[in-house]
């Protein structure tokens, strides 16, 4: 199965992704702020990140930027109530794989994960 | 046609000292200890003037006034305070065709007041005519909008009056014929560097309106709840009166304070039975009890990220720009105390704000939400001169057409 590091400052949200995702993949992690996602990559090297932007201490941004610096080959899924435009071409320029935004069903995710990481 | 936001702030004070003015003169014919609460200008549909009055019966005295301004102003109040005024003033006769006098009376004089000075201050004259006494249910107590379409965006100028140890509904309208006011406006502008457009400021309610519909909508996603956007208005009043657009009762919700152009706080807020309706609804299983538990709280801290999210982008898309905001701080407390240090801190640059309200709200369970943004002035007048009006309806952004 797939290994997922979700990255959510919102208890609420990492349950909803847990629930979604844990019977097709591994949750590897999951953790509250982009410092921590980074930390949380580099240890698990998980197949996917499903990111929140907005995060206290680091932004989703900002921290797929850094895993995507060091580790081109890294998946990450912006996951986030944003739907700015001028966001998501941030989102794109830090390496972003895929978005989706907030409120999602389980389909949209399970379509937005098999863009990103083909089963 | 231009507004600035000097002369917004000028016409609110001389609302403010008219309804003053007009309500001396009721506590000196009456003995009634009375103030004014509140005085703001809101930009909103015609057809959602008096929204406010719900569905109580009131009576009240309504005139027409004409010259550098003209319009309509309507003295609104509920039947318990007519009763009470009318006692005061016809003791133990106070009822039928001599009671409607006397109500009549006083809006007359009150009225009198709250006309004179904008005539002083327009160094002109502004006439008005007999008052006729009215009596209706909620919104209907107000003047009919003649030609003005539901959809048209007016100005309203409202002051709502309290009185000393007893709890009322008494509030003064004014109706300004649009041209005339904008004119006025235009004409007063004296600082064309903080001038905002009309136009624009139509577009950017417009814009508000759309945000409170994409937070509805992502509510009825997330919850199964069906909502509806209802009203959503921009306001504009003294600082001191910010907190109190926000209702006296317990709200739970979420603070975030955002940043860009516009930079400025938001707020979602529901009173705790929506608030305990909206997070059950959330939730996987059932919570036992009556009180908040984290659980909920949790949840209605995600609803509240997901529902700025909703509002504010259509701005940032609009806008072609992008707005930030802080993870949402979890609230809990009275109304007023939530809004009054973001108020305060607003306050520290400028005397007056606008106040964006929005409100929605399902007749399926009892669900009520309250959505009030506090931009930075200066930074808002900014943004709309960056606005392109014809990119209004831009408000959302596809990531399919960005992650291909």
């Amino acid at each position: 199965m797939p290994e997922v590091l979700i990255a959510d400052d919102s208890e609420f949200m990492r349950n909803l992704l847990r629930e979604i995702l844990e019977e097709d993949h591994q949750i590897v992690g999951e953790v509250e702020n982009g410092v921590e996602a980074v930390e949380a990559y580099k240890d698990k090297e998980p197949d996917l990140v499903m990111m929140d932007i907005v995060m206290p201490i680091r932004d989703g941004i900002e921290a797929t930027d850094e895993i995507k610096t060091e580790s081109p080959d890294a998946n990450v899924i912006m996951c986030t109530s944003v739907g700015q435009e001028e966001k998501m071409k941030e989102a794109v320029k830090a390496g972003a794989d895929g978005y989706i935004t907030k409120p999602f069903q389980k389909p949209s995710v399970m379509e937005a994960i098999e863009d990103v990481v083909p089963s | 046609m231009n507004v600035d936001i000097q002369s917004l702030g000028t016409f609110n004070q001389l609302a403010h000292e008219g309804a003053e003015q007009a309500t001396a003169s009721m506590s000196q014919m009456t003995g009634i200890d009375a103030d004014v609460d509140v005085t703001q200008i809101t930009l909103m549909d015609r057809g959602d003037v008096g929204e406010a009055l719900d569905e109580q019966a009131f009576v009240g005295v309504e005139f027409d006034f004409a010259g550098e301004l003209s319009g309509q102003t309507a003295l609104v109040l509920d039947e318990a305070c007519s009763e009470t005024l009318t006692n005061a003033l016809l003791p133990g006769d106070a009822g039928g065709e001599m009671a409607k006098s006397g109500v009549e009376e006083i809006g007359n004089i009150m009225m009198s007041g709250f006309i004179d000075g904008w005539a002083d201050y327009l160094e002109t004259t502004i006439e008005h005519s007999p008052p006729t006494y009215v009596e209706g249910i909620g919104k209907e107590i107000l003047p009919t909008a003649g030609d003005t379409m539901a959809d048209d965006q007016v100005f309203v100028f409202k002051s709502e009056i309290e009185w000393v140890d007893a709890s009322v509904d008494f509030y003064i309208y004014m109706l300004p014929d649009q041209d005339s006011l904008t004119e006025l406006m235009a004409d007063h502008a004296d600082a064309e560097s903080d001038a905002i457009p009309v136009d624009k400021l139509h577009v950017f309610n417009r814009m508000t309106q759309q945000g409170t519909r994409q937070a509805a909508e992502n509510v009825s996603m997330m919850t199964g709840i069906d909502v509806e956007a209802e009203v959503s208005q921009i306001n504009f009043a003294r600082i001191e009166d910010v907190p109190k657009q926000v209702g006296t009762g317990r709200y739970v919700g979420t603070a975030v304070e955002f940043t860009g152009l516009p930079s400025g706080f938001l707020l979602v807020l529901f009173d705790e039975t929506s608030a305990k309706n909206a997070a059950e609804a959330l939730m996987p299983t059932g919570v036992e009890g009556e009180e908040l538990t984290d659980q909920h709280t949790a949840a209605i801290e995600e609803l509240g990220n997901i529902m700025t999210s909703g509002f504010v982008d259509g701005w940032a898309n609009v806008l072609q720009t992008s707005i930030d905001h802080t993870p949402p701080r979890l609230v809990h407390d009275m109304g007023r105390a939530i809004i009054d240090p973001l108020a305060a801190q607003v306050g520290q640059h400028q005397d007056h704000a606008f106040v964006i309200d929005s409100r929605m709200r399902t007749d399926d369970v009892e669900f009520e939400s309250e959505i009030y943004a506090l931009p930075n002035d200066e930074e808002l007048r900014e943004a709309l001169e960056e606005l392109a009006v014809e990119r209004a309806e831009e408000t959302d952004a596809d990531p399919e057409e960005l992650f291909q």
